[in-house]
């Protein structure tokens, strides 16, 4: 495995990526956006948002002022170790990154009531906002990698967990689905949004799947409940920041995960908003092939 | 795209349209969830002044302000959106945010010849129209204090006007 130094500058290259890079599937799908969209000032608001990108990556800078919650997921091989000393490596990664980025500074101060407020304010140092607690999945590849998402505030206000009973037909938790996403679409301001779904035995792991469909999902590759649910949301003819159009919803990153043997499955649904889902991703150790370091 | 400079007259707010596309320079007030129902109470309470603040043809920004940059929050967010009629009758004539907003706030910017606008966050890009920053109010709210810009340029869409809005 790398030293301690190396894998906190890796993590904390990795963190400003995801502050700062869209990947070539999202490029590619706002391409395809603004070459179908018929509403003039959608359009120009989705060239606008494409000009955006190109200006943070090529600065390094980032995308949104909301810079975002870090959450982690850490993918690990059969001969991997994830030890207390490299997840605190991670985490210092991760501080640099936010310092590096820059973050905005958003740790509440205090604990209790007093965090509950805000009522002491707000720590002045980006580096200071803690990550939400690590994901550690179980890979077959004999590697550790290692994925960093940023999630902002507006899709966290208008995401939603809850059960849906599905009366033993999937088109009821697809129609579950699209109703929220028509509520929250609307509302979000931040479109074209990605609308990310986790579906499984509780509250918990619903979310945890939500954030893995954030993760693994690629805009050009679509299931059939994928895409019943974007086209449908696109019917709405919210469009781009609310001002109409063909492009609500640029794609459904679904993960569906083991389901109860009962009547209900428990949604999660987070209306991802235009930059969503930022991410970046990086091999921390190959066990077989020795290759790592490449940030994707 | 029509160029606004601040302070912004009535004849303005009165004769754009909804959907029209404006660029918008001079200096502008920022403000969100933690700060904006503190400049309501000053305002009532007519203690503006004495903070050095004028909000006649007034632009306030839905944004908070850190070394991250500017961007537009969800001015749909409780103490933003009830923000809008108090200020409005106070003289503010451009609030700038994103999200959808109630009939009533629609209905109370056309009352008071006000206007609200939408753009995209693209922080990156705001970084080069953006040419200063003023801390004005209630520093102990960091990011979320009451900002001064100065900006150049900031390209916006006007989503509800004269009563009107876009969705």
């Amino acid at each position: 495995m790398k030293e301690h130094d190396e894998i906190v500058e890796l993590v904390c290259q990795t963190l400003v990526s995801a502050g700062s890079v869209f990947r070539s599937d999202k490029q590619e799908a706002y391409q395809r956006a603004v070459l179908k969209e018929k509403n003039e000032s959608a359009k120009w608001v989705l060239e606008t948002i494409c000009e955006n990108a190109a200006t943070a990556e090529k600065n390094g800078s980032p995308l949104c002022d909301d810079t975002g919650i870090p959450h982690l997921i850490l993918d690990v091989g059969s001969e991997c170790a994830v030890t207390g000393g490299l997840l605190d490596a991670i985490y210092e990664g991760v501080s640099k990154g936010l310092r590096t980025l820059p973050g905005r500074p958003m740790a509440v101060k205090g604990e209790e009531r007093v965090c509950l407020e805000q009522s002491e304010g707000i720590e002045e140092d980006s580096g200071l906002l803690e990550a939400a607690p690590v994901m550690i999945r179980r890979i077959d590849q004999n590697l550790l990698r290692l994925h960093i998402l940023l999630l902002g505030g507006g899709p966290a206000i208008r995401g939603k967990t809850y059960r849906v009973f599905h009366k033993h037909d999937a088109q009821n938790i697809v129609d579950e689905i699209v109703e929220w996403g028509r509520e929250s679409v609307r509302l979000l301001g931040c479109t074209p949004c990605t609308i990310a779904v986790g579906i499984g035995r509780s509250q918990y792991e619903a979310s945890a799947l939500m954030l893995q469909a954030m993760a693994e999902g690629n805009y050009s590759v679509q299931s059939e409940l994928e895409q019943e649910i974007t086209d449908r949301l696109n019917e709405t003819n919210v469009g781009a920041i609310g001002l109409g159009g063909n492009t609500t919803v640029l794609a459904t990153f679904m993960k569906i995960g083991q389901q109860r043997a009962s009547g209900v499955r428990i949604v999660s649904m987070r209306p991802c908003c235009c930059f969503e889902p930022r991410i970046a991703s990086v091999v921390l150790e190959d066990r077989e092939n020795k290759k790592y370091g490449e940030i994707v | 795209m029509r160029e606004i400079r601040t302070p912004i007259g009535e004849d303005v707010a009165k004769t754009v349209c909804v959907g029209e596309k404006l660029l918008i320079s001079g200096k502008i007030y920022c403000g969100r969830d933690a700060v904006l129902p503190k400049i309501c109470a000053l305002a009532e309470q007519e203690e503006l002044r004495e903070k050095g603040i004028s909000l006649v043809g007034s632009v306030i920004f839905h944004t908070a302000v850190s070394v991250a940059g500017v961007g537009p929050t969800s001015s749909n967010k409780l103490e933003i959106e009830t923000s809008i009629p108090i200020l409005s009758k106070r003289g503010v004539k451009l609030h700038l945010g994103k999200g959808a907003l109630s009939k009533e706030t629609v209905r109370a910017l056309g009352e008071y010849h006000s206007i609200y606008a939408v753009m995209p966050p693209v922080t990156a890009l705001l970084k080069n129209n953006t040419i200063s920053t003023r801390l004005i109010a209630y520093p102990e709210l960091g990011m979320e204090a009451f900002y001064e810009l100065e900006v150049c340029g900031y390209p916006v869409i006007v989503a509800a006007a004269k009563g009107e809005c876009i969705w």
